[in-house]
Parts: C-alpha cells; sequence; structure tokens
C-alpha cells in the first residue's frame, strides 16, 4: 500500500505552516496566561476591596465568555471602536484571547495554590523579618508555584485544544491549515476532507496526550 | 467632541428592538442544548466514573480509552467528525443533535475524570464501614461514596457543565443557530459590531453567571459538614 | 606608467560591466521610477501617495477559495485574484512581490478596509447595492452566476419546486441572503466554507447546493452522477473591494482592470490556475478583449422571482 500523491503536499503545509503557527499560539498564549495570571491571583490574595473586586470582575469576564465571543470581538469589535486598537494578525488575536481567558483560570488556581499555604509559614516568614512582598517572593509563591505545576500543564493542554477555535479569524494554525488543503483538493476534483480532519485528530492527540500524563504524574508526586 | 459623544455615534438602540426576538431565540437554543448536554454529561460521568473509580472489568479500561481521546482532542474537531464524518457510514444527524450530542460527549468525558477523582477522594475507612455493615459492593457504593464523592467532585463539575454551555457557542461551525451563530450572522447582515457584541457578551455573562450562582448555591447546601464555610 | 594603464584599463572594464547590468537591468524589469514614466507615456492615473511611499500593496486574498485565493501544492498563496493582486504589484513598482497578501475569511473582508488593514480586498467579493453604501468596488472583474448542483435524477428546472426543499450553501453568501429574502419556506442549511457544503449535499442533507456557475461545474464534470440545473439566477459580478471615498485608488485599480483586459492577462492567469476541462466555463465570466460586463444596479437578493 503506498502513500497516494496527495497526501505529501497536504502534509507539508499542515505541519510547516498549521502546526508551526498552533505552537506560536499556544506558546504565547501559555506565557501570557502564567505572568498574567501568577500576579493577578497573588494579587487577589490581599484583603483590599477595591483591587479584589476589579480582579474578581477581570476573572468572572473572562471565564464566563466563550473563547469564541472572545477571539472575535478582539478582531472584529476592537478596530470598530478605534483605529488604535486595530490587530491586523489573526495569530496575535488569538493569542491575546486564549491569553484573556487563561489568565483568569491560572489567577483563580493561584488564588487557591496561595491560599493554601498554611498560615504558619505567613507568621514564620514574618518572625524572620520578611514584608508582605519578600514573604511572598521568597516564601510563600515558590510553594504555590509547585502547587501549580500539574494545573499549568493542565491548562497547557487545553490551550493547544482551544487553538482551533481560531480558525474563525483565518488564523493558520493547524485546522485551518488542513481546511485549506481540503478546499483546493475540492477543487480538483479529490475530496479527502474525513481523512485530513482524522489525521488532525490524531496530530492533536499525539500533542496533547504525554502532557495529560506529564500533568497526571506531576498531581501524584506533588500530592 | 468628548468621549461620550463619540460613542453616542457608534451606539443604536434600535438594534436591540429590531433583533431582539432572534437573539433571544437564539438564547433559547443555546439553553435547550447545555441542559440535554449537561443532564446526559453527569449521567456518564456518574456511571463512568464509578466504573473507573471501582475498575470495573471492560467497561473501565473502555472508558479510559473514551476519557483520554474526547479530553486531548479539540471539541471543534469532534464536532466536524460528528457532523461531517458520521454520515459517510450512514448516520445523519442533524445540527441540533449534534449540538447537544458533542457537548455532552464531550462534557462526559471530563465529568467522568471528576467523578472517578471525588469517588477515589472517599477516604477508604468510609467504604470498609459500609462493607462492615453489610451493605453490598453495590449498596456501599450508593449510600456511601457516591453521596461523599459526588459532593467532593462537585466543584470541577460545576466547571465542566459551564464549559459545556459555553461550548455550544461551537455549533457556528455546523449553522446550528444558537446564541454565538445568531449574533454573528445579524453581524454580518447589519455590521453593527458594537451592538451585536455587547448583546452577546452581557447574554453569555448573564447566563453564565446566573448558573454558575444557582449551582454554587447548590453546593453550599449540599456541602460536607466539615467543608462548610 | 604600467600601473597606470592596468588601473585606467580596470576602471574601463569596470565601467563597461556597469553600463551592461544597468541597460541589461533595465530591459529585464522596470523599477517603480520607470513604471510610473511608463505610466505618463500612456497617460494612466498615477498610484496614490501613500501607497507609493510604502512602496508595497496590502492586498487581502482568499486563502481557501480555490481558483480565486488558495493555497497551491507548495504551500503558496495562488489563485485568479492573487494574480491580479500581483498584476497590480507589476504595474505599481515594477516587481510581482511588492504586495503583501493577508488570507481574509468572509465576513472579515469589509471590517479590513473599514479598519485600513489593507489596501484593497481582491477576494471573491461579490458586489451588492447594500455593500456599495458602505465601501466601494472597482469595475467587476468577474462574472459569477447562481446555479443549483442536484442530483441527475432531479428535474431540471428547480427553483420553481423548491418548497420544502433543503438548499446547502456558504454562510453570508448572497445565496444564503437571496434564500432567506424570497424562498420563505425552503430549508437553508449555511456552512462557514464550501467544502462543508458540499459534504452536506453529498451527506443528503440538503437536496441541492447553490454557488458559483464555475466551481459547481468543476464539481460535476468530475462527478456524472450530479448535473447543474439550467436555472440561472444572481448573477452578481466580483469587484475589487476599496475603502469608501478613495478616489484615487479605485481610478488607478479601473484603468489597470482596463490595461489588463485588452492585453488578455486575464486568460493568462486563468490558464495557470483552472484545469483544462473548465478552461472554457470560466473563460466565458472574466473580461476580455471581447467580452465585457458591469454591474446591474439595484439589489439583487432581495429581488425575488
Amino acid at each position: 500500500m503506498s502513500i497516494p500523491d496527495w497526501v505529501g503536499p497536504v502534509a507539508e503545509y499542515i505541519f510547516e505552516v498549521g502546526l508551526v503557527n498552533t505552537l506560536k499560539i499556544s506558546a504565547m498564549a501559555l506565557v501570557g496566561s502564567a505572568v498574567i495570571g501568577i500576579v493577578l491571583g497573588t494579587l487577589l490574595t490581599i484583603r483590599f476591596l477595591p483591587s479584589r473586586a476589579l480582579i474578581r470582575l477581570y476573572i468572572e469576564v473572562w471565564r464566563g465568555l466563550p473563547i469564541l465571543v472572545t477571539i472575535f470581538m478582539i478582531f472584529f469589535l476592537l478596530p470598530a471602536l478605534s483605529q488604535q486598537l486595530r490587530i491586523d494578525d489573526p495569530l496575535i488575536a488569538a493569542a491575546l484571547g486564549l491569553t484573556l481567558w487563561g489568565s483568569a483560570q491560572v489567577a483563580e488556581a493561584t488564588r487557591g495554590a496561595v491560599q493554601s499555604i498554611p498560615r504558619e509559614q505567613h507568621e514564620a516568614s514574618a518572625a524572620l523579618g520578611f514584608g508582605w512582598l519578600g514573604r511572598h517572593a521568597f516564601v510563600i509563591l515558590p510553594q504555590a508555584l509547585r502547587r501549580l505545576l500539574p494545573p499549568m500543564v493542565g491548562l497547557l493542554v487545553n490551550i493547544i485544544q482551544n487553538t482551533t477555535i481560531a480558525q474563525v479569524i483565518g488564523a493558520p494554525e493547524l485546522l485551518e491549515a488542513s481546511e485549506r488543503q481540503v478546499e483546493r483538493l475540492t477543487f480538483e476534483g479529490q475530496e479527502h476532507a474525513i481523512q485530513i480532519y482524522g489525521a488532525v485528530m490524531v496530530i492533536f492527540f499525539v500533542i496533547s496526550f504525554p502532557l495529560t500524563r506529564l500533568a497526571a504524574y506531576l498531581e501524584k508526586r506533588l500530592i | 467632541m468628548t468621549p461620550l459623544d463619540a460613542l453616542a455615534l457608534v451606539w443604536d438602540w434600535s438594534f436591540f428592538t429590531e433583533n431582539a426576538d432572534e437573539l433571544l431565540a437564539g438564547m433559547r437554543r443555546t439553553i435547550e442544548a447545555s441542559a440535554i448536554g449537561i443532564a446526559g454529561a453527569f449521567v456518564i460521568g456518574l456511571v463512568l466514573g464509578a466504573a473507573r473509580a471501582h475498575r470495573v472489568p471492560v467497561v473501565s479500561p473502555v472508558a479510559a480509552i473514551y476519557v483520554e481521546a474526547i479530553r486531548n482532542t479539540p471539541i471543534l474537531v469532534q464536532i466536524f467528525m460528528l457532523y461531517f464524518a458520521l454520515p459517510q457510514v450512514g448516520i445523519r444527524l442533524d445540527a441540533f443533535t449534534v449540538a447537544w450530542l458533542a457537548v455532552m460527549i464531550w462534557g462526559g468525558a471530563f465529568n467522568t475524570e471528576n467523578f472517578r477523582a471525588g469517588f477515589e477522594a472517599v477516604p477508604v475507612r468510609y467504604r470498609e464501614a459500609g462493607l462492615a455493615l453489610g451493605f453490598g459492593r453495590l449498596s456501599t457504593f450508593v449510600n456511601v461514596t457516591l453521596p461523599i464523592g459526588g459532593r467532593i467532585a462537585l466543584p470541577s463539575s460545576i466547571n465542566t457543565y459551564i464549559s459545556v454551555l459555553k461550548n455550544t457557542s461551537l455549533m457556528y461551525v455546523i449553522a446550528y443557530p444558537e446564541f454565538t451563530t445568531t449574533a454573528l450572522q445579524i453581524n454580518a447582515l447589519t455590521l453593527q459590531t458594537t451592538e451585536t457584541f455587547a448583546a452577546l457578551a452581557v447574554g453569555y455573562l448573564v447566563i453564565v453567571w446566573t448558573m454558575s450562582a444557582a449551582i454554587r448555591f447548590a453546593e453550599s447546601r449540599l456541602a460536607l459538614p466539615e467543608e462548610a464555610r | 606608467m604600467r600601473r597606470l594603464v592596468v588601473v585606467l584599463s580596470a576602471t574601463a572594464l569596470a565601467g563597461v560591466l556597469l553600463a551592461a547590468w544597468g541597460t541589461t537591468a533595465s530591459a529585464r524589469q522596470q523599477g517603480p521610477a520607470e513604471a510610473a514614466k511608463a505610466d505618463q507615456r500612456q497617460n494612466l492615473p498615477r498610484l496614490p501617495a501613500n501607497i507609493r511611499q510604502r512602496g508595497r500593496f496590502n492586498i487581502a486574498i482568499k486563502c481557501d477559495s480555490p481558483p480565486f485565493g488558495y493555497i497551491d501544492v507548495r504551500g503558496r498563496n495562488a489563485g485568479f485574484d492573487v494574480e491580479i493582486a500581483r498584476w497590480f504589484s507589476r504595474f505599481a513598482f515594477g516587481k510581482p512581490n511588492r504586495v503583501n497578501l493577508s488570507c481574509v475569511t468572509t465576513p472579515a473582508r469589509e471590517p479590513a478596509l473599514t479598519s485600513d488593514r489593507v489596501d484593497m480586498v481582491i477576494a471573491t467579493f461579490t458586489w451588492t447595492a447594500d455593500r456599495e453604501s458602505r465601501i466601494d468596488f472597482s469595475r467587476a472583474y468577474y462574472k459569477a452566476t447562481g446555479r443549483l448542483l442536484v442530483p441527475n435524477s432531479a428535474p431540471n428546472t428547480y427553483l420553481p419546486q423548491l418548497a420544502g426543499k433543503t438548499i446547502s450553501t456558504t454562510t453570508g453568501s448572497i445565496y444564503d441572503r437571496w434564500m432567506k429574502n424570497c424562498f420563505n419556506d425552503t430549508r437553508v442549511v449555511a456552512t462557514d466554507s464550501f467544502t462543508n457544503a458540499l459534504l452536506e449535499f453529498r451527506n443528503g442533507r440538503a437536496d441541492a447546493l447553490m454557488w458559483d456557475d464555475t466551481v459547481l461545474l468543476g464539481i460535476a464534470t468530475q462527478d456524472r452522477t450530479l448535473k447543474l440545473t439550467d436555472d440561472l439566477f444572481l448573477p452578481l459580478p466580483y469587484g475589487i473591494g476599496i475603502k469608501q471615498g478613495n478616489t484615487a485608488l479605485k481610478r488607478w485599480i479601473d484603468s489597470r482592470l482596463e490595461v489588463m483586459r485588452r492585453r488578455d492577462t486575464f486568460m493568462r492567469i486563468l490558464r495557470a490556475n483552472v484545469p483544462a476541462r473548465n478552461l472554457a466555463a470560466f473563460a466565458r465570466n472574466i473580461l476580455r478583449p471581447n467580452n465585457r460586463f458591469t454591474y446591474t444596479p439595484g439589489d439583487a437578493t432581495s429581488q425575488c422571482p
């Protein structure tokens, strides 16, 4: 059984363009979510109502909206409001949308992780002369971040899956790349949509499954 | 020109009166598909989660494969396959069916993990106590593991149910006229982007926040005594 | 003395080579300055200043709609519309690659213009009176007609019998709108891409597929169990989308389209993008020395049969 002719160019485009862009979006979104989320989540533990309320609002909004709606808003609503807010690159728009959602998830998880650190740690480090910032930077956060590791890996898996939503604004991620190839083949008279979508599923599985296993392993090790 | 003037220039209140019917119909369809999906995800999660936690032969490994396959692939591709690939083997589902079925299958996989973790978190001594008291294995499960494990699983289940509702927005790609699809179609015809997305955002936040609040209220009522705050 | 001779002859040689390279270069391609001078000789409108200064076009094209805008076997942008973009680049800057091509989806075409993301949109953009109220269009450059793709067993005139039937087409297209305006008792399944609409039809969820004549013809030619009905409707040509009010650019575009029409350039482009078996059908729809067409005013999507 030999590989049909159409597979080569399709696979090349899907991997070289689609997969690369999926990974780009995922990386940007993961970094953005982690940085913003950890900062916001830590700030959320401060007993200061205005900041808590604002951060809580941020979290509930970006977790409450479907990612599809968020991405559409960034790509179509922002330019309608102001020329300056225009994001030309669908990849950036998608990464931004995923970051808003992801950072809300991380913030919530960080809050839980920070609050799960026993009081004794706070008291002991305060007794040793650490201020709020020092306490959090050197004692609390390192422990909290370790507890965050499994959910962060889980978040990465979710982000990778959710990059497919960017297809609707035309970002050339894996699913969109495969769609473009499908369209070309259909026009040439070869209809292979199902095989190609099936292959895309397998690619996502191959990327995600090891990460899911890693998250489970980390969870067991840290408990 | 003050910022408020600028906003008035782009805001058109009549958009809402003109399109209210269509948007509400879309919202209704979102809630319909979500409700069925959530109910199904609950049942699937419960049954398969129990099977996984108790290592029931045959069912448990099959459930594991189901869970891993669904959790590690994008729901958008799952929707594509249900809608476009199944007919090629003779199963032709209409858009509404795919809408609730896709989110049910997706939610069920995540919920299975939620319930499995919940059941496995029930301290062994409770189960042993039940068995010692003469409950059979099934009885122990129903009377001991389920009530406790189910409550432990509640927070993560809630997240899954809310995600099920948000994922119905993806039915955009099969043109099932739920809330997001309807709003985007209106936007394509009227190009009143600001009003459309305002309606869309407010609509979803209202539904999700209400649902969230309701479930958290139920959770607080159902909480185990030692976790009640 | 000898050193002087060597230096002088080396300089002379260098000078000769430089002159030769210079003349062959200008013979090979016209730089932007030469292109502008060529324009003036032919009395064609000049390129708007902002684009001239930028040195590149920003053009939105389709990446999933063969044969107009798609990704070819080598992973590059290709298609009828893409070639027009490259010809514009040749006209303006002397080279075909002075253009930033960005992929757009159907709903993103108008916002791309209104938000100044691109200078123009060459993306199977059908002219409608409704769109004309928000953006400007160039002259028509491709004449598309709506057709229905049905199984061979279906009748040859299908439009009058659409009541109770299901039609598949793409979301937001003129067909989608026309169906919603005029055929209240016909179900429409709209998908976000043409292949998905075709899959709907093939999977039996739709009784007929409604879309552009030439693409459907390609499908029918490949699949002998399908045919096009005799119904012809919605003859709405494609135009190049331009931001409203940009008359300088519109004049430039229209003039160059006319140049291409007279030189039969569209036929050249077609040959490179369409399989030979479908060439004749497509050739009827493009601008050629003996083929002109223009927009019919009025809103065709609300004109019900």
